[in-house]
């Protein structure tokens, strides 16, 4: 399944670079969903999710006549995609306000929502909602750098290999932050779990 | 008391994934984006869009090396010294209208420039492009024609 | 003494000569164009996302109008532009699969004639008029570049014309016009940088339109096997029935797996693909007579097509969404089940 990816977006790159601009189109239209979450995960904010996704594609658009295929073009753009948000993470400091999308219907199906509302755990003692609050709280507290790989690596399930890629730090770098980052909302979820606001 | 641990972690932050933005969002995207890069284009200063076509024109005959700046600066030159020759011809106003990246539509609050106007009067490469302040301050709509089939089959049956 | 005038007028003659097939053209284009572009119109509307902006045509002189299915298929609050005035307009009847959509002014209108996209060839020389972006109605002349059926490795629901006529956005929707005059096509969609797009044939319109006077609605036949390309050729053909599907029409009246279909209608099928264009132009209730070749055997069923069930989902979608858009089945005009072989009934 990844070497078809890889097949079909080298196929786009190559007609884009001949100067097709509908092949470009269409890789807008595949990976905007899935940038919509790495970077919307990263900043906790539609607005300012919407507008970066507009400059990452821009930048993309502009850049791609650059792009020789050393890396794939799912790595290539991801790569632009969390360097453009952490500048802008960097610039924006700490003056932001949460602007969450709500969670859509269909999360009652899954299976991992089940199992963790039905199951023995200190979820099913707390409301969930709040939890999920807290839980993006927490993100907001981490460095924007561990912010990214908690993202890239539980939300969007990348692999630790691809995660080093597209940061370009070694495996170990991206094991570790991991390692850091969990503790960290191990810890303030805990801390909820013990002081819970009423 | 149970402690959340790196699995319970997990499980909660892959629940993330069901926060979507609005119905719509992803569809309407596409559309925001070409919005984006038509108004980056009309606020490019003309010498640059010139540039990035004589550059985009070298790189198509293959000659990448060649498709250095000095050469792209003689090409954009002699087309910049072609088009001042054409301005002080008359020629008739076309009677086909196309909207033309390099010649961008300006409006002013005086109702002065358009495309249908004749070429003398519309904006040239000696004219300051200082006048965005008077930019159309509605959205314009989307104009309608998509790059693929609103509808098409996978395999031959019927 | 004015026989020394002869070379001069010899000369200027043949100069004229030279000149003619070049302004004999663009005379034919100008006088189409001046005829055709009073029944071409600019269509206003909305979506969930933003406003849009399309083109459209009068196909008759009660204010009927068809566009391409992603200007009027899926928005609302319609207006059209038309001897300068902006009138309201409503949607008729969609169709995602043959992608058009037929909206309706309350006013008289001039109407361009139905040409027929069979007689075209490769190389026809076609003219489009649209309204490209904010610009008044355009021509472009072009030339029909093929007929198509399949598309990045997709089929389209029937062929569609290829033309290689340059189209802006704004466009789509916007008549393709013979050299007599007559639409022989619709703008769907462009490829390759806006330098030739695909078009509906008209003859796809109609059906559309013949459905919705004689049912109220849209009723896309559906027989129920798939096809592939068969190993061998037949009496001609390689389409060899792959499945037939349960409890549908194929299954009720005969046909079988590994059947080379020669027939289905009036459409002679020679290679999978021809099917195509046999199944768009059935109507559900359509008695459909099949021919295949079994074994040495040159067999005919009749089966009854039935409603398509992409066609079912999307009626059943629209009807929950908007009750009054459809006519719902058996309060309008009675249904007419139809021999395909003889000519169609049209209901009043």
């Amino acid at each position: 399944m990844d070497q078809l990816r890889t097949d079909e977006d080298q196929q786009l790159v190559a007609r884009t670079q001949d100067g097709n601009a509908g092949a470009f189109d269409q890789l807008v239209v595949k990976y905007t969903p899935r940038l919509y979450g790495l970077v919307y995960n990263m900043t906790s904010n539609h607005e300012d999710t919407n507008d970066l996704l507009q400059d990452i594609f821009s930048k993309a658009y502009k850049s791609i006549r650059g792009f020789r295929g050393k890396s794939s073009f799912y790595t290539w753009i991801h790569s632009i995609a969390v360097n453009m948000t952490l500048n802008f993470l960097k610039k924006r400091g700490r003056r932001f306000h949460l602007s969450l999308d709500d969670v859509d219907a269909s999360v009652q199906n899954d299976k991992e929502f089940l199992e963790v509302t039905q199951t023995s755990s200190p979820v099913r003692e707390a409301d969930l909602s709040e939890l999920q609050r807290r839980l993006n709280e927490a993100m907001m507290k981490l460095s924007d750098e561990h912010r990214a790989v908690v993202t890239m690596f539980h939300i969007q399930g990348m692999p630790h290999a691809e995660i080093s890629k597209i940061l370009n730090v070694s495996e170990g770098t991206v094991r570790s932050r991991l390692f850091y980052a969990n503790r960290q909302l191990q810890n303030y979820l805990d801390e909820f779990r013990k002081n819970p606001v009423t | 008391m149970e402690e959340f641990d790196n699995n319970e972690i997990g499980r909660l932050l892959r629940l993330k994934r069901y926060e979507q933005p609005p119905p719509g969002y992803f569809e309407n995207f596409l559309h925001e984006f070409h919005r984006r890069q038509r108004d980056e284009l009309l606020r490019q200063p003309l010498w640059k869009i010139a540039l990035g076509r004589a550059q985009d024109f070298m790189m198509s005959l293959n000659v990448a090396r060649i498709a250095s700046y000095p050469v792209a600066v003689t090409a954009v030159l002699l087309c910049a010294a072609v088009i001042s020759l054409k301005i002080y011809q008359t020629t008739p106003a076309p009677n086909v209208a196309r909207l033309s990246p390099i010649v961008p539509a300006q409006q002013t609050t005086e109702g002065g420039w358009s495309l249908a106007a004749p070429v003398s009067t519309r904006i040239t490469v000696s004219q300051p492009r200082t006048h965005l302040s008077t930019h159309r301050t509605t959205t314009p709509p989307r104009y309608v024609l998509d790059s693929m089939p609103v509808s098409y089959e996978s395999s031959l049956r019927f | 003494m004015r026989w020394f005038l002869i070379p001069f007028l010899a000369v200027a003659l043949s100069a004229r000569a030279e000149d003619q097939p070049a302004s004999a053209i663009s005379h034919e284009v100008k006088d189409i164009f001046d005829h055709c572009k009073r029944a071409v119109v600019k269509i206003h509307g909305a979506d969930e996302h933003s406003e849009l902006s399309g083109t459209g045509f009068f196909i008759d002189p009660t204010g009927t109008i068809y566009t391409a299915y992603s200007v009027g298929g899926e928005g609302s609050n319609f207006t059209i532009e038309f001897d300068g005035k902006r009138l309201p307009a409503r949607q008729l009847v969609t169709d995602v699969r043959s992608g058009i959509a037929i909206l309706k002014v309350d006013a008289a209108s001039p109407s361009l004639p139905v040409g027929k996209s069979e007689n075209m060839e490769v190389t026809t020389p076609v003219i489009a008029i649209g309204y490209p972006l904010d610009l008044p109605e355009t021509p472009s002349l072009g030339l029909i570049g093929g007929f198509d059926r399949k598309y990045l490795g997709y089929y389209f629901h029937t062929t569609h014309l290829r033309v290689n006529v340059a189209t802006q956005r704004g466009e789509a929707g916007a008549p393709l016009l013979n050299m007599k005059g007559e639409v022989v096509g619709i703008v769907a969609f462009t490829l390759e940088n806006n330098s030739s797009c695909y078009a509906l044939p008209i003859e796809a319109a109609e059906k559309i339109r013949s459905d919705f006077l004689r049912f109220g609605e849209v009723r896309h036949g559906w027989i129920g096997a798939n096809l592939m390309q068969a190993l061998d050729t037949k009496a001609g053909s390689s389409a060899e029935v792959t499945e037939i599907l349960d409890n549908t029409p194929a299954a009720n009246c005969g046909i079988h797996p590994g059947d080379i279909l020669l027939q289905v209608g009036r459409r002679e099928i020679h290679q999978p693909d021809d099917i195509i264009d046999a199944s768009f132009f059935i109507s559900a209730g359509d008695n459909v007579p099949i021919t295949v070749m079994r074994g040495d055997e040159r067999l005919t069923f009749n089966a009854q097509a039935e409603l398509h069930p992409t066609t079912e989902q999307v009626q059943r979608i629209q009807r929950l969404q908007h009750p009054l858009m459809i006519a719902q089945p058996g309060t309008n005009q009675p249904s007419l089940p139809l021999s395909l072989e003889k000519a169609p009934e049209r209901t009043p």
